[in-house]
């Protein structure tokens, strides 16, 4: 082979890189600076919750960080035997952070390091337990695919340090750039849905960068931030194709959004059937460019979805030799993670189901939630803020004085719903396709909690289960604007953002106060 | 300029509550001795009367000045605490802490005994508790836990045990202790500069969006 070839096959992928940075760049100068200022922000302010948060105090933190090091390590997945399931220098980082105390204390009295000579220790014994390569035991997040983790890689082997707490911290700031993206989709939702009303975009993607849950859950190595992602992009792109008609490149944009939601986590296959239902939805209303082309344009986006889905299920039982084709995931998803056969009816699962998000009726057996209502408790109270591995909250008084807002910002929501009827009517196909997508996720949410709770006391659901919603929350607080007259909605838009700042602003204090104070 | 009043309204609101809730007082937290707080598991040691407790390989925080513990009487719990002593041993072998809880003290879940450290860095060595009086006392906490020793033979797990600082205090006069912790726990990248940073870049945040949101919302 001549130099001058090899050299050019070695260019070649930079040449590819360069070419991708370069489409890159122009998408990004396509977006409003608006949008663009408000990825910024929502970037910014993740980022620093992700200093606030000591190591591996967001929920799952450890098993997703472990994933992510044995993925890094090895290039594939975790093989899930019965085998340890961190590197040991995930171990002694646990050790000696005092890991155990601090995430079970139910008061949030313990604390980790306080002290320099528990800090001397822990820099000791990450120095003497340096290994990163763990044996990849099974985790409650080994079943899901790997995308995620395989993106998380990038930072751990950009880290200037082996160290594994500054290669966390580099690793945070992935997960804070996918929770900006999150927040630049949902802006760009806001703008293809109300086209006409600039101002409503901002806030609607301000209120989703200033949720302090989602920022909590932005700031940490945690799976459920490309799930974000993934949705809040599929939304935008059946949105957009919605509303100015589809062409074979938003088709294979909904396809690629798809893509990306089926390998970052599992919960994302209860969306596939509202998009998948959209998708077809467009290929439908496209029909009079020609039936063939229609076709065309839904193979384009079923194609984009299904084949690197269909790599990853091939990889699984080769390759990788993850036992089957998804690597047990699908027990992640029909049934409690890990756990053997159950005797849970489906009768029993719709009365959960329904539990969970409405009023226990008289006819029905059994109360899966006494003395609480699931509504408030779990999906309001546990927006509002749940904190670390759910042990630490705001004051009583917090969630009720929230609760008093909601009621107010629900009655002007159903006001401004009223007021923009007569926009939203074309787009009733479209909120259609989005109802299924929303029901799919409740639904699996609540198949999993009652699966969950015959093999285990612990409550299962957690608010941050519905962010993949988070498009629709940023929605519903733009129509309560709405229900002002035109001069005041903005300023209302401007309150409700200030609020929201305020609520993190707090709810970073609150988490100095539980870790630090 | 409605955009502008009202937004400055609601930072000046955000800015009063902040500083309300930064000036509360109250008991600060020097550290704990990483066993579970509230203790798992009743009596994991009993020290009879004129015996020793010592919890080993232990920290003492540099600002401890009492230590809150779950004490019980093994049989009638409606009696007094005898009087109960307090060192604490670092590892060079020198006492350099000491304390006395003064007999008749109530038992419970969270008993406080003073602690004097007068010159204290924090420190590793042994905290030991010496009973006085002729009952049994038990102390709850978690199996398997820590070293720690009854009159020198090895207890089931250790005491759960919280330090606590000097009299009530404010957030801002816990600032600079805040800002020495955290830098630990983490990357080495971080440090007393942490916190600092964190708060200016929140600053800059704040400042920013609300410039931002001034111009998006006039129309």
């Amino acid at each position: 082979m001549s130099a001058r070839r090899s050299s050019a096959i070695a260019a070649a992928p930079w040449a590819g890189l360069r070419t991708a940075a370069a489409a890159c760049l122009r998408a990004w100068r396509r977006i409003p600076r608006a949008g663009r200022a408000c990825f910024l922000i929502a970037f910014v302010n993740v980022a620093i919750w992700s200093v606030v948060i000591p190591p591996f105090m967001v929920p799952d933190e450890i098993s997703h960080f472990g994933y992510a090091q044995y993925f890094a390590e090895t290039g594939q997945p975790p093989p899930q035997g019965p085998v340890y399931a961190y590197s040991r220098q995930e171990y002694a980082a646990l050790g000696a952070l005092e890991f155990g105390p601090v995430y079970g204390s139910p008061l949030g009295l313990n604390r980790g390091i306080f002290t320099s000579v528990e800090q001397t220790a822990l820099r000791r014994d990450l120095a003497a337990n340096d290994y990163p390569l763990g044996q990849g035991g099974v985790t409650t997040a080994t079943n899901q695919p790997p995308l995620y983790y395989a993106l998380e890689a990038v930072p751990y082997w950009l880290s200037p340090s082996n160290d594994l707490l500054t290669r966390l911290v580099f690793m945070r700031l992935l997960s804070a750039l996918m929770a900006a993206g999150t927040v630049l989709a949902v802006f760009l939702f806001l703008r293809e849905l109300l086209p006409h009303t600039p101002w409503a975009w901002t806030v609607g993607a301000l209120m989703v960068a200033f949720q302090p849950m989602f920022d909590f859950i932005g700031a940490g190595v945690n799976g459920d931030n490309l799930l974000y992602l993934a949705s809040a992009l599929t939304i935008y792109a059946i949105a957009r194709a919605y509303r100015r008609g589809l062409t074979i490149a938003r088709s294979a944009a909904i396809g690629a959004a798809l893509a990306v939601g089926m390998l970052a986590k599992l919960t994302f296959l209860a969306l596939v059937p509202g998009a998948g239902l959209a998708l077809g939805l467009l290929a439908w209303r496209a029909r009079g460019a020609g039936g063939r082309r229609a076709l065309r344009m839904l193979g384009a986006g079923v194609g984009v979805a299904a084949a690197p889905v269909a790599l990853y299920l091939l990889l699984n039982v080769t390759l990788w030799n993850r036992g089957s084709a998804l690597a047990g995931g699908l027990s992640s998803v029909t049934g409690a993670a890990g756990s053997g056969a159950t005797t849970i009816t489906w009768h029993e699962i719709f009365d959960y189901t329904w539990q969970l998000y409405l009023p226990h009726l008289g006819f029905m057996n059994h109360n899966y939630f006494p003395g609480i209502y699931p509504l408030w408790q779990i999906w309001l109270d546990g927006s509002i803020g749940h904190f670390g591995w759910l042990n630490y909250t705001f004051p009583l008084w917090v969630y009720n004085d929230f609760q008093r807002l909601v009621y107010v910002l629900a009655a002007l929501g159903a006001i401004g719903l009223w007021r923009v009827r007569a926009a939203i009517r074309p787009l009733l196909g479209l909120f259609a396709c989005y109802a299924v997508m929303a029901l799919g996720l409740l639904a699996i949410i609540g198949y999993l909690g009652a699966r969950d709770l015959a093999t285990s006391s612990t409550l299962f659901p957690q608010a941050r289960y519905l962010f993949p919603l988070l498009a629709f929350y940023a929605l519903a607080i733009v129509l309560a604007t709405k229900a002002l007259p035109r001069r005041w909605a903005p300023v209302l838009g401007g309150l409700l953002v200030v609020l929201a700042m305020a609520h993190s602003l707090f709810a970073e204090t609150l988490t100095i106060s539980r870790y630090y104070g | 300029m409605r955009v502008r009043i009202a937004l400055g309204l609601a930072v000046l609101a955000t800015a009063i509550g902040l500083v309300i809730d930064m000036s509360g007082s109250a008991p600060r937290l020097a550290g704990d001795d990483h066993v579970s707080w509230p203790a798992r598991d009743p009596g994991v040691a009993a020290v009879p009367g004129g015996g020793v407790l010592c919890m080993h390989a232990t920290v003492l925080p540099d600002d401890a000045a009492r230590i809150v513990m779950p004490i019980h009487d093994s049989l009638d719990q409606t009696k007094r605490l005898p009087r109960i002593a307090v060192d604490f041993t670092n590892s060079a072998g020198r006492r350099v802490a000491t304390g006395v809880l003064a007999r008749g003290a109530v038992e419970g879940p969270a008993v406080s005994l003073p602690l004097r450290y007068p010159h204290g860095t924090s420190a590793l060595g042994s905290l030991c508790l010496h009973v006085g009086g002729h009952r049994t006392l038990v102390f709850d906490g978690e199996i398997g836990a820590g070293t720690t020793t009854v009159n020198g033979v090895a207890a089931s797990g250790s005491p759960a045990i919280l330090y606590y600082r000097r009299g009530r205090e404010s957030w801002w006069q816990l600032l600079g202790t805040l800002d020495f912790r955290f830098g630990l726990g983490k990357s080495a990248i971080f440090g007393d500069w942490t916190l600092p940073a964190i708060v200016l870049a929140a600053l800059a945040l704040w400042f920013g969006v609300l410039r931002f949101l001034v111009r998006e919302l006039r129309g």
